[in-house]
């Protein structure tokens, strides 16, 4: 047998309104609830009014799943007293919610008149591309003009970014960044009392508290909504107040009881975070009706008495008889306002079920990564240094005028070039692990914090999702993040945090919230036997499967500097997240065919020279007839291909073109499209795993489907992790396989 | 089951020649009005409406005109509330007073009052370079289609800087389709040689609102100023029905705050844009009604709603041709109570 408990928990409302008590008098509308309670009965009425509409937007929902008119079914019945939240945080409190909020919106909306938050959550709950925040990209709660940035929250993954704008509010500030939120705004946000368990969550509330105890403000509010539920798995009795209630520099409050106890303690608990600029856990006490979501079955792990001692709990049915009991209303005017309420609603989504939805790739992809050449070349040309002020900087002996080798590694290059860009753009902050006092494990950020002061060059605690968060968080707000994940393994504890938050944002916001990014991580193999597979990661695969994300992998210094400075214009002007991945083993090397050759040097291009995604590097031949065989490659594979086309000129008389691909994602296609095309016989020379990084499988395919080149090979690292010491040469390219991979492609490898 | 309707009170310029008539000459409401119309020594309604002929010098002088549109509208509305489930209760301009009575949120003299008040102090002359008016201009084609080209003209003329002599410029109500602009008298000369002119029809734009002040501008916050002074005894209740206001704000019976609603009312109603397609928008979107249903004096809003109809894609309604095919079908959006 199977029960509507949709229409069971209506019914019991409409019930629960003939049994209420009235009082004998009425009370004022200005007066308190209770005594010594700052909920007047006017405010309380508002509340119940959002709530209400909340419950009969998830009744809408629900029943417009039944006629598969809509796509979204996990409700915020049972979680309405978020509505106290909604009110009393301001619209100017960044707000980053948890799927069930839709009262918290109801009330949020009511401070900025002219919106219209039952339409905008039934556009989104249709999946309509008039949803102002997604378009029918997802169904979020967001808004722009109320400063709610789209979650989906499903592991409480929003958590660091929350924590992240929290932490840079004050920062930004004092390095003159123009944020549109006041001095003493505070960060709020919400997730259930499963997702809390998780790392993400974790880390973030860590991450404050840690932000406390070395003296940082850190404004945030964690709300957790505690339904005693993750889907069907009851979280134990006493777990998140037991957990969060003793912690050290995180204050906790407990929320429970009459709607009126309820406002007080977040009341009292919001105006900690906002005077004290100090973290707060406030345990909100609800419960989950109608399950998980639609689809989620609860009479297969509860009992039809579970669920209804579940349903009694109803906090509209408990505010209802407060309203009713203390005099704020009668219960004519509380049924009144259901009718009202309902018949607006479901007619509301019926008009919404009639709104276009996004039809074509091309609206789908729109917000995904943005890209407009000549703005982001424009955005890399300036501005310009004055050359006296730049002259000051570099102490006199600008870098491009250093005599010394040291300068013209990778690492040195790099290290000028994010000093002429921290000077350049004042909003540029760089930080992570070891990269202020100490100037990063390879000297790359030297010197930087001395420059430019710890405001801007940082070091973190040892956590790369809060790294990440932070760079959110601060993005979220105007600041250029260049955060540096110390090594490419180190990535992939936090990668959600590029590929589920960071990268997915403007995608679900449609362009309205952005949180741009140049993320450093030095990595790849080729260290001569030291740091096995933890510092010698060849992971780009996880990098490369994230839509939008660039990915950049310098090889040589002078086109280090110039890809940070095209990196961060296409940050800074299209909002995009950029990875910019560092060869560990190139940092400091010198030399290309022989020891002491110094032919890895480069000179320091001054800025703005640049080189922005799709660019190229290429190393012709000596002669200008078309090349016997080209070479593809990138990184430390870069240089093995031109001591390998060196020996394939000298020792067997083949002229040889090797191309630096440079971007990985996306792919220049087209560069290497037009160069196939004129030598036909294309080598691609990949040093990371054969099945994993994906870049010589997407250029061969990418040249065999368009008929390019009449041979076609490839070389790629073992799929193995990289082993220690002189082991690692045998999972790793090598000149000779790529010398002899080379002329058996010349003599005769058919494509295939 | 009755439809939902949204009533939309309209303004100023809706009493014209075909209005004459209007009033039912022994409805208590105007047997009321004549009453206080005498305590203000001013000429009776009914001799108003009953002329025998349409004198634009007479009968659109704010304190005549004002009274007559509020009672049409105020009698329009109690007939359609036996008829229709009124879901929300809007307004444009003076609209909004007519909304408050509509609503009960002022009882019918405090409404009078409010209205015939507001139509005196806005007769007054503005502190400087008055008398000023307002100026409408379309912002869409003969076919409603948004043409970018008269925005930028709006925004060329409010944006370009003032000179000495030049006197201000405000935006003064969002119709949509159409914008209406204000200015002081200096204000006004610069909006009506600065947009570019613009036929719609047979109309020739910009054309300068007859015996208009720059109402719902920051040039009559002297109005709002003596009107909190002199209307300071009206009791402010909670309204019976939603209204939404000219920002887009909704006012409901169980929540509103009669102190705000006052506020409101007698400050940035008067001094602010009146964004009336804003709360159009917002009725249609989150009470989503059977109706737009307006009441008259004549049919003022009817074309400017079915433009903010069309704008908004009601009901699938994305052109004038889709509008006015949907107004000839069985269920049309818009219903206007007079012609």
């Amino acid at each position: 047998m199977t029960f509507d408990r949709v229409a069971i928990v209506e019914a019991a409302l409409d019930a629960s309104l003939e049994q209420a008590a009235a009082p004998a008098a009425r009370l004022a509308p200005d007066a308190p609830l209770r005594d010594g309670s700052s909920l007047t009965a006017r405010k309380a009425l508002e509340l119940f009014e959002d709530q209400v509409t909340s419950r009969q937007l998830d009744v809408a929902a629900r029943e417009l799943k039944k006629e598969n008119r809509s796509f979204y079914t996990i409700g915020s019945a049972g979680h309405e007293n978020n509505v106290v939240l909604g009110a009393q945080l301001r619209i100017t409190d960044p707000a980053f919610l948890h799927y069930r909020s839709g009262a918290f919106m109801m009330a949020r909306a009511r401070q900025l008149p002219g919106t219209t938050p039952a339409f905008d959550t039934l556009l989104g709950i249709v999946a309509s591309s008039e949803d102002p925040i997604a378009q029918g990209r997802h169904k979020v709660w967001g808004s722009r003009p109320l400063w709610v940035p789209p979650q989906t929250s499903t592991i409480a993954s929003h958590l660091p970014k929350a924590m992240g704008l929290a932490f840079s509010l004050a920062r930004a500030r004092r390095l003159g960044v123009a944020i549109d939120l006041p001095d003493d705004a505070i960060v709020v946000c919400s997730f259930g009392d499963a997702s809390v368990n998780h790392a993400t969550a974790l880390s973030a509330i860590n991450t404050a508290r840690y932000a406390v105890r070395i003296g940082l403000p850190m404004p945030i509010l964690f709300v957790c909504e505690d339904n005693e539920t993750g889907i069907s798995v009851p979280t134990p009795e006493g777990w998140i107040a037991g957990t969060f209630s003793q912690m050290e520099h995180l204050r906790y409050d407990l929320a429970d009881g009459e709607i009126d106890e309820v406002w007080d303690t977040v009341s009292e608990a919001v105006r900690f975070v906002r005077g004290a600029r100090r973290p707060a856990f406030l345990h909100l006490r609800t419960v989950r009706l109608w399950g998980h979501a639609g689809s989620d079955a609860e009479t297969s792990y509860r009992s039809a008495a579970e669920i209804a001692a579940i349903e009694a709990r109803d906090p509209l049915v408990r505010n209802a008889r407060r309203l009713i009991e203390t005099g704020a209303a009668t219960a004519e005017e509380i049924a009144a306002l259901l009718e009202e309420t309902r018949t607006r609603v479901r007619a509301a989504a019926e008009e919404a079920t009639h709104r276009p939805r996004l039809s074509t790739t091309e609206e789908v992809v729109a917000p995904l990564a943005p890209w407009h050449s000549e703005r982001v070349a424009g955005r890399a040309a300036r501005p310009v240094l004055d050359p006296a002020a730049r002259r000051e900087l570099f102490d006199g002996t600008l870098p491009e005028e250093v005599p010394g080798p040291n300068a013209r590694t990778l690492a040195g290059c790099l290290n000028a070039a994010m000093a002429d860009e921290l000077a350049r753009r004042p909003e540029l902050i760089v930080f992570g692990e070891d990269v202020g006092r100490k100037g990063g494990v390879y000297n790359v950020t030297n010197g930087l914090q001395r420059r430019f002061g710890v405001g801007r060059v940082f070091d973190t605690l040892l956590d790369e999702t809060s790294i990440l968060g932070i760079a959110q968080g601060a993005a979220h707000i105007g600041m250029l993040p260049m955060p540096e994940i110390q090594y490419l393994a180190y990535l992939h504890n936090a990668l959600d945090q590029l590929r589920g938050e960071a990268a997915t944002l403007q995608f679900f916001s449609s362009g309205q919230f952005r949180n741009p990014m140049v993320v450093r991580v030095p990595g790849l193999a080729y260290q001569k036997g030291f740091g096995g597979h933890f510092h010698n990661d060849n992971s780009v695969g996880a990098l490369r499967d994230i839509p939008g994300l660039i990915l950049a992998v310098p090889a040589r210094g002078d086109d280090a500097a110039r890809m940070l400075r095209g990196a961060i214009a296409a940050a800074a002007e299209e909002g995009r997240v950029v990875v910019f991945l560092e060869p560990i083993a190139l940092y400091h090397e010198k030399d290309l065919y022989a020891d002491g050759d110094g032919g890895w040097l480069t000179e320091y291009p001054a800025p703005p020279s640049t080189l922005l995604p799709g660019q190229i590097g290429v190393y012709a031949p000596p002669d200008t007839e078309p090349a016997d065989v080209m070479i593809v490659s990138y990184a430390n594979g870069l240089r093995l291909s031109l001591q390998a086309a060196r020996r394939l000129r000298e020792n067997h008389g083949i002229s040889v073109e090797v191309l630096d691909l440079r971007w990985l994602s996306p792919l220049p296609f087209e560069a290497i499209r037009e160069h196939a095309a004129v030598t036909g016989s294309v080598l691609i020379v990949d040093e990371c795993r054969r099945t994993g990084g994906g870049v010589a499988d997407a250029l061969v395919a990418d040249l065999a489907e368009a008929g390019i080149g009449h041979r076609l090979a490839s070389i790629r690292a073992v799929d193995s992790f990289v082993p220690l010491g002189s082991a690692a040469n045998a999972v790793l390219v090598g000149t000779d396989q790529i010398v002899a991979s080379a002329l058996t492609a010349v003599t005769g490898l058919a494509r295939t | 089951m009755t439809d939902r309707a949204v009533l939309a009170c309209p303004g100023r310029g809706s009493y014209s020649s075909t209005s004459l008539g209007s009033l039912p000459d022994n409805h208590p409401w105007v047997v009321r009005a004549e009453q206080l119309r005498a305590e203000y020594k001013l000429e009776p309604l009914l001799s108003l409406d009953q002329s025998p002929r349409f004198d634009p010098a007479r009968h659109l002088q704010p304190v005549n005109a004002s009274p007559l549109i509020f009672l049409v509208s105020l009698i329009d509305a109690e007939a359609a509330a036996h008829d229709y489930d009124i879901s929300a209760v809007i307004g444009n301009s003076l609209g909004w007073y007519t909304a408050l009575a509509v609503t009960g949120a002022l009882a019918f003299d405090d409404a009078f009052r409010l209205v015939q008040e507001m139509s005196i102090l806005q007769q007054e002359p503005l502190p400087k370079g008055g008398p000023g008016g307002q100026v409408i201009y379309p912002l869409t084609d003969a076919a409603w289609r948004p043409d970018p080209r008269l925005r930028a003209a709006i925004s060329a003329v409010l944006e370009a800087p003032s000179r000495n002599g030049d006197g201000h410029v405000h935006e003064s109500i969002d119709l949509g389709g159409y914008a209406v602009l204000a200015g002081d008298e200096a204000g006004v000369a610069r909006l009506l040689n600065g947009l570019t002119p613009v036929r719609v029809g047979e109309r020739l734009f910009p054309l300068r609102l007859s015996q208009h002040g720059p109402y719902h501008t920051p040039l009559v916050a002297h109005v709002a100023r003596a009107a909190r002074k002199r209307l300071g005894g009206l009791g402010w209740r909670a309204p019976s029905a939603t209204m939404v206001d000219g920002r887009g704000a909704r006012w409901t019976p169980l929540s509103t705050d009669p102190a705000a609603l006052r506020d409101y009312t007698l400050g940035q109603q008067v001094t602010t844009p009146y964004r009336f397609a804003l709360s159009v928008h917002v009725a249609l979107r989150e009470d989503a009604p059977d109706v737009l249903l307006l009441p008259g004096p004549g049919n003022s809003l009817g074309g400017i709603c079915g433009q903010l109809v069309v704008a908004e894609g009601y009901r699938g309604v994305r052109s004038r041709e889709e509008f006015e095919a949907a107004q000839r079908s069985e269920a049309p959006i818009v219903l206007s109570m007079r012609r």
